[in-house]
């Protein structure tokens, strides 16, 4: 189906069930660069009392952003923001919450080091004579947790919680201010069935009272059941406003692609795949956790899904040597072919010499050296095995074929690769294990804010890669792209394997299904998840 | 390193455009030499005579050494600023007697001691994760209490003789010194561009966790970085005894400050290196100059000290507003 | 609720105990009341010193400025034949470090201990251009506050009390304190909730530094004169203390009862080699040496600096 013909950005699209209420937020024409990267390129958007706004589109398409500078986390480049008729500068957080607007951010803000009851106060404690009340802070941190229904004692350490409750007293901190504008970004991720629903009660609530909600998310079901409108970004521009009402599943995947999904995602291999990359019998990630069984054979992309908080991104790292695991029995096949004993508890660097690669999740911090040029990055995937005093072989010629076969877009290969796109820098994290010669890649989040353009190339790459015998381990919270580029769909909840599904077959619902909880919170979710956000 | 690319590539840019950004990317020390003599050419210009510039460049020997170390551990987001502990260590080692042995035994017994100080300020550091700054403090501390303690017994004498003659030979007119610091700065700057080492260490500075997790042997160039220093603190404590002619507890103990200021200036900051080995050779000079240039001008130690300050927070300063 | 993050564990209360037992059973004189007010006096000044360090660890720094401080405030006061105005002038002096070393830190993003060195060096020239060699005068109405008893309590206890008191009540029932928390934390969580992080920091650099400046006055009161490196060692000492007392200095974690039980730990050390008769200029080495154990006994994740 063909997109609408709303496409023109200065014509926000007027909606009818809008028209009669007053406009609460008004977003005009804003854009954010970061970098060389056009985050949100003249986006404008509405939103009014009473109602649910849903915002929404893929991987990249600006949708954090936008809401984050309503958020006061980042200021727009060019544009305008009007709250309640009047224009404002929102240069902090502190100063959206004293505008009224509150957010409920998708990192989890939650102070390891403080209890409930002062993590929810936190910014607007209440105090007596400059100095803190602590009587009322406990007596409304239990007000709050009552209103909403959530059993947490106020008391606990921050640390102690677990991924589900953090979430829960973010929420419970974004609902219980007196703001008029409420933003969740992507609220229900680690959230159980119960959870959700309770959630859900909320948002009505919210909406019977008047206030105008933002809700973030490209799960289209909750969208269909909450809200009233939805906005649709892609590739940082705004493409669409329109009532829920007046639009269908395929049509708003349609609005949000902007193109036939298929050609995304390049064809999954014929062949059955080969001898197996990784063959985990059991692995243990965290002491007293529950242990992880799974294949990875040569020639196939297996996907890994599940709630956030999980276990996933335990197992992987497990696997890759970054973080120790409790107990584990794995048998590699290397290249060769030969069946060998493997062992992650001896760190990455074994793990890279056996042929693993690691591409992690947040290229920034772990992934890349930002203030080194291309070909370095690039280049010192090379330099694995070999001794520190030896001379460095220069390279010059792989590292120009690997940026050719990368399809990189750069002015040189000097450029330094903070410099580059998302997509690009995505590209050089990939291309350095290729160089490396690796043949089995553990990819976390594999287009975390990276554009639709480069996320096909990405695909074909780690297809081309399997097709040449190697093996991809993808983990990712996006249930299309699982479905889209993978082999095999591993579901994962509570550090357990609790499905295997071939994608072919594989629907978000079904996925969703087997990794939702009915059971409460605490005992689904993995115990030592906590001290990774603790730190 | 400029295969322009084909598809979306854009032509790099005219060539000299990437002059003038070149020059102005240099580190701090270059402009500052150049200012430096041309104020010292106006007021003093004897220290430009061929008499004084190879004496000030001998002085600079030991500062331009320890930058070397300084660097290296410096690019691997660390620090040493245990170079003044070393430095009176070896003095009393080689002055006191109190082994009764041979010079070159002695001598040998600071190398030792060097590396045991590289290898415990190493460990600490890589394994126990402690501070560096904190760690090579401390170790300088404890070096010097102990010297300080043991003096009160048995005083520190002369300086072996063989290190005062090195001190004083001049090769082709210039001192034997700064042959040696020029013989260093040659396989430095070689190991740091051409080697695995060098270019690990390039890798461990921009972004430590990416070289965890990319399987470089980050920890190993961290411990390596700090042994090296330490062994060349050593060297610079046989030079510094072979100047002042005898042991002293006050020898060397500005070096370890001077140089992280000569560092900065030199180009080098925690986790990067813009001045390849010549920038901080460069600084080390310069400092040196300065200090001679205010001193002739009548500055004293309280103006020295806050220059020193001044510069090392000034020089991060402009690091950090460049990141920006 | 602040058991939570107060860092104080079994050890570090063991510590001082075990210290003071030892010196009680094999040191002569140990328990004589001229030994015990010696002990108290020498811990004042880094007991206030260590209670400033608390706040900038707090927040994930380090202040290595305050011996400095100490000093310059010492010479200060030692010139000034007015007492009021050299306090005047030894607070603005507090007051101008903090705000320099927390706006460095907080918003030109230069590490602490580069910042703190830098304050160091710079501030121990002024010190010795105040006052070039030990010596001036320290205004009698000042002396009279450092020795001494009143109400028949030891002047030096009444200090240390006066200064723990105001820290307690800053950190854990103002609204600052539970930011200083926060931060030291994650600053970044604390900032999408609101908190004011450079504000935050610049409060806690500014605390420590006035609060080093107490010290370094009560210190030159004490000998009656000033000296410009008077408070040398007490830069890293502060840090031992504090780091041996359960605080982390990756911040977030630490408390009063904690510096106390450091500070205490180090003066009794101090005491007991003196009472031993071993080389007092061993104890900058005995120093270095704890520092090392207390620093290497913190779990840190980032190598190097």
């Amino acid at each position: 189906m063909q997109p609408s013909a709303r496409t023109m950005p200065d014509t926000v699209g007027h909606v009818t069930t809008q028209d009669n209420r007053p406009d609460l937020v008004v977003l005009e024409s804003v854009s954010k660069r970061f970098g060389s990267t056009a985050a949100l390129q003249d986006v404008s958007l509405r939103g009014c009392a009473g109602s649910i706004h849903a915002i929404t589109g893929e991987n990249g398409a600006g949708k954090s952003t936008l809401m984050k500078l309503l958020a006061g986390v980042h200021q727009p480049d060019a544009g305008q923001i009007r709250v309640a008729g009047q224009v404002l500068r929102l240069r902090s957080p502190a100063a959206a919450r004293a505008a009224g607007i509150s957010t409920v951010f998708q990192e989890l803000t939650v102070l390891p080091n403080l209890t409930v009851a002062e993590n929810l106060l936190l910014g607007r404690e209440p105090s007596r004579a400059g100095l803190l009340d602590r009587a009322a802070m406990r007596a409304e941190a239990q007000a709050v947790l009552a209103r909403i229904g959530i059993g947490l004692d106020p008391q606990r350490p921050g640390g102690s919680l677990t991924v589900g409750e953090q979430q829960l007293v973010e929420i419970a901190k974004g609902v219980s201010t007196d703001a008029q504008v409420f933003i969740f970004d992507e609220p229900t991720a680690p959230l159980n069935r119960a959870e959700v629903d309770k959630l859900e009660q909320l948002l009505h609530t919210l909406k019977a009272q008047g206030k105008l909600v933002f809700y973030i998310s490209h799960r289209l079901d909750e969208i269909f059941r909450l809200c009233d409108t939805v906005t649709v970004l892609k590739d940082g521009r705004w493409v669409a406003t329109e009532p829920i009402a007046a639009l269908t599943h395929d049509r708003l995947i349609a609005l949000m692609v902007g193109r036939p999904l298929q050609a995304l995602f390049p064809p999954r291999a014929g062949t059955p795949p080969g001898a197996p990359a990784l063959d985990v019998r059991n692995l243990t990630p965290l002491a007293g956790a529950a242990s992880a069984r799974l294949q990875l054979r040569r020639g196939e992309i297996v996907g890994m899904g599940g709630l956030e908080g999980q276990g996933q991104r335990e197992i992987v790292r497990a696997l890759a040597g970054a973080l120790r695991p409790a107990a584990c029995d794995i048998q590699r096949h290397g290249r060769d072919g030969q069946p060998q004993a493997y062992d992650p508890r001896l760190g990455v660097a074994q793990a890279v010499r056996q042929g693993i690669g690691l591409v992690p999740e947040d290229r920034k911090q772990e992934g890349l050296y930002l203030d080194l040029p291309i070909a370095d990055n690039l280049w010192l995937g090379v330099l694995r095995g070999l001794g520190l005093v030896r001379q460095a072989p220069r390279q010059r010629a792989v590292v120009s074929g690997m940026a050719e076969q990368l399809q990189l877009r750069a002015s040189s290969l000097a450029q330094e690769v903070g410099e580059l796109s998302g997509g690009n820098q995505q590209k050089v994290m990939i291309g350095r294990w290729l160089a490396a010669g690796v043949d089995t890649l553990l990819v976390e989040q594999p287009t975390r804010g990276v554009d639709v353009g480069a996320k096909a190339e990405i695909y074909s790459l780690l297809r081309a890669f399997v097709a040449q015998g190697g093996a991809v381990l993808a983990l990712s919270s996006d249930l299309p792209e699982l479905i889209g580029l993978c082999d095999r769909i591993l579901v994962v909840r509570g550090g357990r394997v609790v499905g295997d599904v071939p994608a072919a077959s594989a629907t978000e619902e079904g996925l969703l299904a087997l990794a939702l909880v009915d059971a409460p919170a605490a005992a689904a979710e993995v115990p030592g998840v906590m001290a990774e956000v603790a730190a | 390193m400029s295969a322009e690319l084909t598809g979306n590539g854009m032509l790099a840019a005219p060539p000299w455009r990437r002059l003038l950004r070149g020059a102005l990317a240099l580190p701090p020390a270059y402009a500052g030499m150049l200012v430096l003599l041309a104020l010292a050419a106006l007021l003093r210009p004897q220290l430009l005579s061929a008499m004084l510039l190879p004496l000030i460049a001998r002085q600079a020997a030991p500062l331009g050494l320890a930058v070397i170390g300084q660097s290296l551990v410096m690019r691997a987001r660390s620090i040493d600023l245990s170079s003044g502990g070393v430095i009176v260590a070896v003095s009393y080692l080689l002055t006191s007697g109190y082994f009764q042995v041979s010079d070159a035994v002695a001598m040998g017994l600071c190398v030792v001691l060097g590396l045991v100080v590289g290898v415990v300020n190493g460990v600490l550091i890589v394994q126990a994760r402690a501070s560096s700054m904190i760690v090579t403090l401390a170790v300088s501390m404890i070096l010097t209490g102990i010297v300080v303690a043991l003096s009160q017994f048995r005083a520190p004498g002369d300086a072996p003789e063989f290190l005062r003659e090195l001190a004083r030979l001049r090769v082709w007119g210039m001192p034997l010194p700064v042959l040696v610091w020029l013989g260093a700065l040659l396989p430095a700057a070689l190991l740091l561009k051409r080697t695995v080492y060098g270019r690990s260490l390039a890798a461990v500075g921009s972004n430590p966790q990416a070289a965890a997790l990319s399987g470089l042997p980050h920890l190993r160039v961290v411990f390596i970085g700090h042994v090296a220093s330490a062994l060349i603190s050593v060297l610079c404590g046989f030079i510094l005894v072979g100047f002042v002619g005898k042991g002293s507890i006050t020898l060397g103990q500005d070096l370890a400050l001077n140089s992280l200021a000569a560092a900065i200036l030199g180009g080098v900051n925690f986790g990067n290196g813009r001045g390849g080995m010549a920038g901080p050779a460069v600084a080390a000079f310069m400092l040196t100059f300065l200090f001679n240039f205010l001193t002739s001008l009548g500055l004293g130690e309280p103006g020295r000290l806050m220059l020193q300050g001044a510069i090392i927070a000034a020089a991060a300063l402009a690091y950090s507003l460049n990141r920006r | 609720m602040t058991a939570l993050r107060s860092g104080v564990s079994r050890t570090t209360l063991a510590l001082p105990l075990l210290l003071f037992g030892v010196l009680a059973l094999a040191a002569p004189n140990f328990l004589a009341p001229q030994n015990l007010a010696n002990v108290v006096g020498q811990i004042t000044a880094l007991l206030i010193v260590s209670l400033g360090q608390l706040l900038v660890a707090l927040v994930a720094g380090i202040d290595l400025s305050v011996g400095s401080v100490m000093s310059l405030a010492g010479c200060l006061v030692a010139t000034q034949p007015d007492p009021l105005w050299g306090m005047v002038l030894a607070l603005l002096l507090g007051l101008a470090v903090g705000i320099a070393n927390g706006l460095g830190v907080a918003v030109a993003g230069i590490h602490p201990l580069i910042m703190t060195l830098a304050t160091a060096t710079f501030l121990q020239g002024l010190a010795y251009l105040v006052l070039p060699i030990p010596g001036g005068e320290v205004a009698p109405a000042l002396r009279s506050l450092a020795d001494g008893s009143l109400w028949g309590v030891p002047q030096p206890l009444l200090w240390c009390a006066l200064c723990a008191a105001l820290v307690y009540g800053l950190l854990h029932r103002s609204r600052l304190g539970l930011h200083l928390f926060a931060v030291g934390a994650q600053a970044r969580s604390a900032q999408l909730n609101g908190v004011r992080v450079v504000g935050v920091t610049v409060a806690a650099y500014v605390g420590c530094s006035l609060l080093a400046v107490v010290a370094g006055v009560y210190l030159a009161a004490r000998v009656a004169s000033g000296d410009p490196t008077m408070g040398a060692s007490f830069g890293l000492e502060s840090v031992t203390a504090v780091a041996l007392g359960g605080v982390q200095l990756t911040g977030g974690v630490g408390s009063i009862l904690g510096v106390l039980t450091g500070a205490l730990s180090l003066g009794l050390i101090t005491n007991g080699i003196n009472l031993f008769g071993i080389s007092p200029f061993l104890r900058g080495a005995l120093t270095g040496a704890l520092l090392l154990a207390a620093v290497c006994s913190q779990r840190r994740k980032v190598v190097g600096l």
